[in-house]
């Protein structure tokens, strides 16, 4: 019975997220679901690159460059291509069921005087007459997603002579490569004055016949808590399949496992694909959830959160990665309040990354399984003691007769 | 237009040649371990005629072949940038050119010190230190410290000796407690356990000293002035003028004080350095380590305290640079990310655990520097991509040539293997 706990709290743990939203009302409403959306995107970032070096060995430090390629793909996509009943003349533009679909010019930021691109020039001189359709947002994500599975196989054909220590370099180095490219090509990307997107749902959403508007909290928390889970399935099936093994076969030795049979080279780029597209989904709809994206969600930084979250997690147990990280999202909310001690005003704003640093460490150090898989598997391995010894003394008795 | 017809032009050669001259190398039973990186290089100087060269003669590979078709790479691309642009400040002053190229050496050299700390630790630990930036962070700060905020007015070499003091110390102090586990076996991967742990540390001392400092940009005066002085006292050119915060050379090179002074206790530091390595008895334990740990234990060497005197040592070096460069530059907390980033690129071009490939890739790293931020039109693009220029050579490196210009490969299982 107590084998069931995890599974038990695991499921009122989801059944108090579910219902979360709907019974909750205070005045931080908001700002709670803020931090439980966001918590979930690094929950589905933590355990896909739980996966990715946990399970299967391939230690990669460039996740937040496929995050940020689905972001920007549907980002881009959203900004620069229109459907448009009548052609604009101006455009770059190709005819498309009968109607026309139009490539905005890049006007980059600088042009101040300059602000109308050729669509806005000629929705002007139509008034209202013409309805332009922008592009749906659902397609964007999609695109993305393919777009950061499709960077993750490339990058996964790239590596495959690369382990440890150069394989970290060079995922380090592709994000470096990515974030000074968004960085630099301003007139495409907005550079750092950043990305405007539109909304998860662009007109609003009726659920239950209740109306919610563009802005309001409670659908993007149903839809990042439905890709997590999502997430969490595929990579549950994952792990339990064939696929499962051979990764971890790969992580513990790769030649004694190309030598029994096991195709690396296809295991290697496969959950690099699937890990990176997982990234990237979480991104694209991140980013039409904030509405804004820049290259500074590459920095460094944002990739050491989501390390340390899976690390303290639980590296090898992409479940217990995902939790950690819903939990220690929450956990850095609320350390955020200053206090005054001994007359020094503490600014935990700051101190409280310092103390999540050390966590880190130590973590590491002694808790080399996380803090959170641990638990999981003594209450999942209860048991297994006793019926090891009784198989054995079973099998022993019927040596013995 | 010419130019990127051109650049193009190599790049597509060049992967062709990687990948075809390997193949003919492989086909033929020959030694494929740098085929890929002499075959980009005969395609990117030579085109298909080089290729077809390789291709019908596969000769034995010797260092020189590749290195003359590498600078004969560089050469080419300079002379077309030079067809393409004759209006470029750098084609038409040759005074300018010096100029960025002294620069250059100077910010190399200095650039080639740093990334010995992170050479030295991969090669006896097999780590490599994502902390390094922090090191180097926390050594222009202690000198900050020391000189203005405890002990104002003390001499700036008491600062810069106490920020190497503390930094040894905290590079000791952590490998004791963090990095022992991995020596015995204990952790299944110890690699990936070393590059998380010093994460960590990155992360806790990047955020205790913008906790403790605060994020405002901080600034030490220059250690020395030179005082007003040229030879020959008449000359059309003046061979050498000083002011007080520079030196100019032949009316056309200046270099400033901070920087002069900086890649000089560089070079002094480096030579303590190579005579400890070879010529004491600690030095010759070090080096012995890193080739073969378990030889050098039974020779009477304790690898462990080896490996606490690399961290520390390495930490070190990097404070080192630190603090003859907060003399020059405004130091925040995170100013670290930059150098780090570079010295990553330095130790895998040289190759990573090679002390001259270090040395000798950090001055090419500061040349290509100089010349990108002098020599390319469109500053501001120019400005935004020179994190990624690191970047690419990093990344080609890794793929091309893992060993890096004078890399070597490591027989132990804690170094990563390729």
């Amino acid at each position: 019975m107590k084998k069931q706990i995890p599974n038990l709290a695991g499921g009122m743990f989801l059944i108090l997220l579910l219902v979360f939203p709907l019974v909750y009302s205070k005045g931080d409403y908001d700002y709670i679901m803020h931090i439980m959306i966001t918590g979930f995107f690094y929950a589905i970032l933590a355990a896909s690159w739980s996966m990715l070096s946990g399970y299967a060995g391939q230690f990669s430090f460039g996740h937040m460059g496929f995050m940020a390629i689905g972001a920007y793909t549907t980002g881009l996509f959203c900004h620069y291509f229109y459907i448009s009943p009548e052609p604009t003349g101006l455009c770059t533009e190709m005819g498309f069921f009968g109607q026309y679909l139009i490539v905005v010019n890049p006007i980059g930021v600088t042009s101040t005087t300059l602000t109308q691109d050729c669509l806005r020039q000629a929705m002007d001189v139509w008034g209202d007459t013409v309805k332009v359709t922008p592009m749906p947002v659902f397609l964007g994500i999609l695109l993305g997603t393919i777009m950061g599975g499709f960077a993750g196989f490339l990058v996964g054909m790239l590596v495959l002579r690369l382990r440890a220590a150069y394989l970290a370099l060079f995922t380090l180095g592709f994000s470096e490569i990515l974030k000074a490219t968004i960085s630099a090509e301003i007139n495409i990307t907005r550079g750092q004055a950043g990305l405007e997107l539109p909304p998860l749902y662009p007109d609003g959403i009726t659920l239950l016949g209740h109306y919610y508007g563009p802005t309001a909290k409670l659908p993007p928390y149903y839809t990042m808590l439905g890709l997590l889970l999502i997430c969490l399935l595929i990579l549950t099936w994952l792990a339990r399949s064939k696929f499962g093994l051979f990764v971890r076969a790969l992580r513990e030795d790769q030649d004694a496992a190309a030598a029994l049979g096991v195709n690396t080279v296809r295991y290697k780029v496969l959950v690099f694909t699937v890990t990176c597209a997982m990234a990237a989904a979480a991104g694209a709809v991140q980013g039409h959830y904030v509405q804004i994206i820049t290259p500074n969600m590459l920095f460094l930084l944002q990739m050491s959160l989501v390390v340390a979250m899976a690390v303290i997690g639980g590296i090898e147990n992409f479940v217990a990665a995902a939790i950690g990280a819903i939990i220690l999202q929450v956990v850095l909310e609320l350390l955020r309040n200053s206090f005054v001690i001994g007359g020094v005003e503490v600014d935990m704003t700051i101190w409280r990354l310092v103390i999540f640093g050390l966590l880190l460490m130590i973590t590491l150090r002694f808790f080399r399984n996380g803090l959170i898989a641990p638990i999981i598997a003594f209450f999942g391995r209860e048991g297994v003691a006793e019926e090891t010894v009784a198989k054995r003394s079973a099998g022993s008795q019927e040596a013995g007769s | 237009m010419l130019f990127f017809g051109v650049v193009i032009w190599m790049i597509v050669w060049s992967i062709i040649g990687s990948i075809m001259i390997k193949r003919r190398y492989l086909a033929r039973d020959l030694d494929t371990s740098n085929a890929n990186f002499m075959g980009a290089m005969a395609g990117a100087a030579l085109g298909p005629v080089g290729i077809a060269a390789l291709w019908s003669r596969t000769p034995t590979k010797s260092g020189y072949l590749t290195v003359g078709l590498g600078l004969l790479t560089v050469l080419i691309v300079a002379v077309t940038f030079s067809f393409a642009d004759p209006e470029n400040i750098c084609v038409t002053s040759g005074g300018f050119v010096a100029s960025q190229f002294v620069n250059g050496l100077i910010i190399g050299i200095i650039y080639g010190f740093m990334a010995l700390g992170l050479s030295l630790i991969f090669s006896i630990l097999g780590v490599v230190s994502f902390a390094h930036g922090e090191f180097y962070m926390i050594g222009g700060m202690s000198v900050y410290y020391i000189t203005a905020v405890w002990f104002p007015g003390v001499s700036p070499l008491i600062g810069v000796m106490g920020a190497c003091a503390i930094a040894f110390v905290l590079g000791a102090v952590f490998e004791r407690l963090m990095l022992t586990p991995m020596y015995h076996g204990k952790i299944d991967r110890p690699v990936e356990y070393g590059i998380l742990v010093t994460f960590g540390l990155a992360f806790t001392l990047q955020y205790f000293v913008q906790a403790t400092a605060g994020a405002n940009p901080v600034k030490v005066q220059r250690y020395l002035s030179f005082p007003r002085w040229q030879f020959p006292e008449d000359g059309d050119p003046v061979w050498i003028k000083t002011s007080r915060g520079s030196l100019t050379l032949f009316d056309q090179v200046s270099i400033s004080s901070p920087r002069l002074t900086a890649a000089l206790t560089c070079i002094f530091v480096l030579l303590a350095l190579l005579y400890l390595l070879h010529r004491t008895w600690t030095g010759k334990a070090l080096r012995a380590v890193s080739q073969d740990r378990e030889g050098a234990a039974i020779a009477g060497i304790n690898p462990d305290r080896m490996n606490m005197l690399a961290f520390a040592l390495g930490g070190m070096i990097a404070a080192l640079a630190g603090a003859l460069l907060v003399q020059a530059f405004s130091w925040l907390p995170q100013v670290g990310a930059i150098p780090a980033m570079r010295s990553f690129v330095i130790v895998v071009l040289g190759g990573l655990g090679s002390l001259p490939g270090a040395f000798l890739g950090g001055i090419m790293v500061g040349m290509v520097e100089a010349a990108g931020t002098g020599c390319v039109p469109d500053a501001q693009k120019a400005a935004s991509y020179i994190p990624a220029y690191g970047m690419i050579v990093l990344t080609l490196t890794l793929l091309l040539r893992p060993t890096g210009m004078f890399g070597r490969r490591f027989a132990s299982s804690t170094h990563g293997q390729h």
